[in-house]
């Protein structure tokens, strides 16, 4: 039997056990639900609490130009009140009220406001008061000043700063902050992808040993086609979550723009640029822009090359030891440019183009999750891809060759935890 | 012809050397027992057979060919150190193994269902191999390393495992192999199993061949048979025999150590002459004392040495 048809018949079976396990199908409906939630609780936790209406603050008014604004904006917040400072700091000790406000008479010339409270609470409440108070001490200053009241208007409009990217096609919509989060996001996906799955290669070769059913496959087919046979199933198995994963973000956006449609008019869409609209999935209460198809072929692409690099070596480490619990000092040097790329992620996506995004990029174990992440948040030159794409091509079969010589020696070794010592000696014996 | 030649194999690992300068041979449809005892070899030699690694010295045919990567499907090996995946179910697994020896799936399946019927597992297919004992274990791991029914096959403690029931009906299907023609290695610390099912034996001790042929021979020729006869009549022959042969003497029966057949015939000419004989027996070693001796001798020498 030629040797490809082993490793298809090794690859098959590991790819059917493991997709048809509870494992595999609850990780696959798990991880959205998580991902949406670690995304979704902070914002709904965040707007939760700053909507928060169980404060009850008392405004004593002296300037009595500010208090009516106040109740105004928040009403369930603020109530005016006549009672004497004394009073009301009773009020707070007997937990009756959460804070007073005292507004001097002389707000509009000296500027100042005081808050009593408890202590803590948070600064949240005080934030708002000054930006309240702020707003209406200037509007009546300019007032006071004659100022004409369309200055005014003009004055208090704010500034909302629009950025348009000039492409070849012409002007569209920036999305330079979406794209850099995006592109966090994905370099942060592949590493978790490749760690994860890089770790269920390692768990399988680690279980096949303790069982001694490696013993028995060894009779059967060439250490290389065992390994290769895993890790290609197991990679396998990776692939098809990631892109049912996919297609359940693609399916809930536009599913749920079509819906969201229905409901919101925005105006906004058609008077932006010509360009940006075609490019834009609609209806979301934040815009989405397309993703251009490179994007997704650098994240499978990626994805698949860092998973080959990692998983083979975690197969070799699996290899060397005969339980779970020994692998820990070994994988360290597997683990750390895991990690490495997570921790310069910011500073890379704060300067894409930067010299230490170009480097590290470029270097072949960090290209996976910092090259994807970079393609997706800025326009990488191609020669950067090209070289990223030829090193960790070059990488990838340098840790294969290697690791294969390792798991060779591995599979056969009981006893000792081996050191790396041992290891390279392994390697430089096999033939 | 010859199913099996290794030709003065060697086998370092390191300053080791697991196999030195190790030959023999293996007729077709006979079952040949490898034995020595733990880490003298054994384990090694099949792995080389099995080209799970090569030789450093030496030369392995099969079938009259070199090993190749054909060789692998034309071999069924049940390892000493042996296991299945736990959690999946046993027609998967036999499915699997017959596919990694070149069956079909259709194939692995329908010989799956013949030899779980044929071990007495029959009902098992949809079970996981943790639900099951180790015996029904080892009988589904026994299964899958003859699914492909190959014509040479390497059984290396096979019945580690086994109730006498169930070990029986093993060497029942290993007699039933032999009389189809097929070859067998049989490598067991189980002596008895190996007097009642070998026609041949090769032994190694530290790496070295010890012993090697046919199995009816080297119990013959070891030269530490006992003569056991029984006799009516005076019981004069005695006297011509050496006291230091003679281990048990009493009344009419007598143990005398010799050292070949010839000798035995002479001693019954002699007696006959004056007695009536009524029973006649050359008592051949166990293999096990056999065994014993070689390994005992070889370690006297290596103490020696050192």
């Amino acid at each position: 039997m030629k040797q490809s048809n082993k490793i298809w018949t090794i690859m098959s079976f590991e790819f059917i056990t493991r997709v048809k396990s509870k494992g595999f199908i609850i990780s696959t409906i798990l991880a959205p639900i998580f991902l949406i939630a670690l995304i979704i609780i902070p914002g709904l936790v965040a707007s939760f609490s700053m909507n928060e209406t169980s404060k009850h603050i008392a405004v004593i008014d002296q300037s009595s130009i500010v208090v009516d604004k106040l109740i105004q904006d928040d009403a369930k917040t603020f109530f005016k009140s006549n009672s004497s400072v004394d009073e009301l700091k009773k009020q707070i000790l007997n937990g009756k009220l959460d804070a007073f406000l005292l507004i001097p008479s002389d707000v509009l010339q000296k500027g100042e406001v005081t808050v009593f409270t408890p202590g803590g609470g948070g600064i949240g409440y005080i934030e708002k008061i000054d930006k309240i108070i702020s707003d209406i001490v200037r509007e009546k200053r300019l007032l006071n000043a004659g100022v004409d009241k369309k200055v005014i208007n003009i004055v208090e409009q704010g500034i909302d700063i629009k950025s348009i990217k000039v492409t070849a096609e012409g002007t569209q919509k920036d999305y330079t902050e979406f794209f850099s989060i995006f592109g966090y996001m994905l370099g942060f996906m592949i590493y978790f992808l490749m760690f994860m799955y890089g770790a269920i290669v390692m768990r399988g070769v680690i279980t096949e040993k303790v069982n001694r059913i490696i013993e028995v496959i060894n009779s059967s087919a060439r250490p290389m086609e065992i390994m290769m046979g895993k890790i290609f199933g197991i990679g396998g198995v990776g692939l098809l979550q990631v892109l049912i994963w996919v297609i359940l973000l693609v399916a809930v956006t536009v599913a749920g723009g079509s819906i969201a449609t229905m409901f919101i008019h925005q105006p906004s869409l058609s008077s932006m640029p010509q360009g940006a609209a075609a490019t834009q999935i609609k209806g979301l209460p934040f815009d989405i822009p397309q993703i251009p198809i490179g994007v997704w072929f650098a994240f499978v692409f990626f994805f698949l090359a860092g998973y080959f690099i990692y998983s083979s070596l975690f197969a070799a480490v699996g290899s060397a030891v005969d339980q779970e619990e020994d692998a820990q000092q070994l994988q360290m040097p597997i683990t750390m440019p895991l990690i490495i790329p997570i921790l310069f992620m910011p500073a890379i996506m704060a300067n894409p183009d930067g010299t230490l995004a170009i480097v590290l990029s470029l270097i072949p174990f960090f290209s996976p999750i910092i090259m994807t992440a970079r393609i997706a948040a800025t326009s990488v030159p191609l020669w950067q891809i090209a070289a990223s794409v030829v090193l960790t091509l070059g990488t990838l079969f340098l840790c294969i060759w290697f690791a294969s010589k390792i798991y060779r020696t591995g599979i056969l070794m009981y006893g000792k935890k081996p050191s790396f010592k041992e290891l390279i000696k392994w390697v430089r014996l096999a033939k | 012809m010859k199913v099996l030649d290794v030709n003065s194999v060697t086998k370092v690992f390191g300053n080791y050397k697991a196999v030195d300068k190790v030959s023999f041979s293996i007729e077709e449809g006979k079952i040949f027992g490898l034995l020595g005892p733990n880490g003298a070899g054994k384990t090694t030699i099949i792995r080389m057979i099995t080209n799970i690694f090569a030789p450093d010295e030496g030369s392995i045919k099969i079938f009259g060919e070199d090993i190749n990567s054909n060789s692998k499907n034309q071999i069924g090996y049940l390892p000493e150190e042996r296991g299945l995946y736990k959690k999946t179910k046993v027609i998967e697994q036999l499915e699997y193994f017959g596919r990694l020896k070149g069956l079909t799936r259709n194939e692995a399946h329908k010989k799956a269902r013949y030899w779980l019927e044929k071990v007495g597992a029959n009902g098992w297919e949809n079970k996981k191999i943790q639900e099951l004992s180790k015996g029904m274990a080892q009988k589904v791991q026994f299964v899958s390393t003859i699914l492909h029914e190959p014509n040479f096959m390497i059984f290396d403690e096979p019945f580690s495992g086994f109730d006498p029931i169930n070990a029986e009906l093993l060497i029942n299907i290993l007699l039933e192999m032999k009389s189809q023609g097929k070859t067998i290695i049989l490598s067991t610390h189980q002596m008895y199993q190996v007097e009642k099912l070998c026609d041949d034996i090769f032994m190694i001790n530290k790496g070295k061949q010890v012993l090697n042929g046919n199995l009816r021979e080297i119990k013959k020729n070891y030269g530490k048979n006992n003569l056991i006869i029984e006799f009516e009549g005076n019981g004069n022959f005695l006297r011509n025999i050496s006291p230091n042969q003679i281990i048990d003497y009493s009344e009419n029966r007598a143990e005398i150590k010799i050292t070949n057949y010839d000798e035995a015939q002479q001693i019954l000419k002699n007696a006959i002459a004056d007695n009536h004989i009524t029973r006649f027996e050359v008592e051949e070693p166990p293999l096990n004392q056999i065994f014993i001796d070689i390994v005992e001798k070889n370690r006297d020498e290596y103490e020696t040495v050192k």
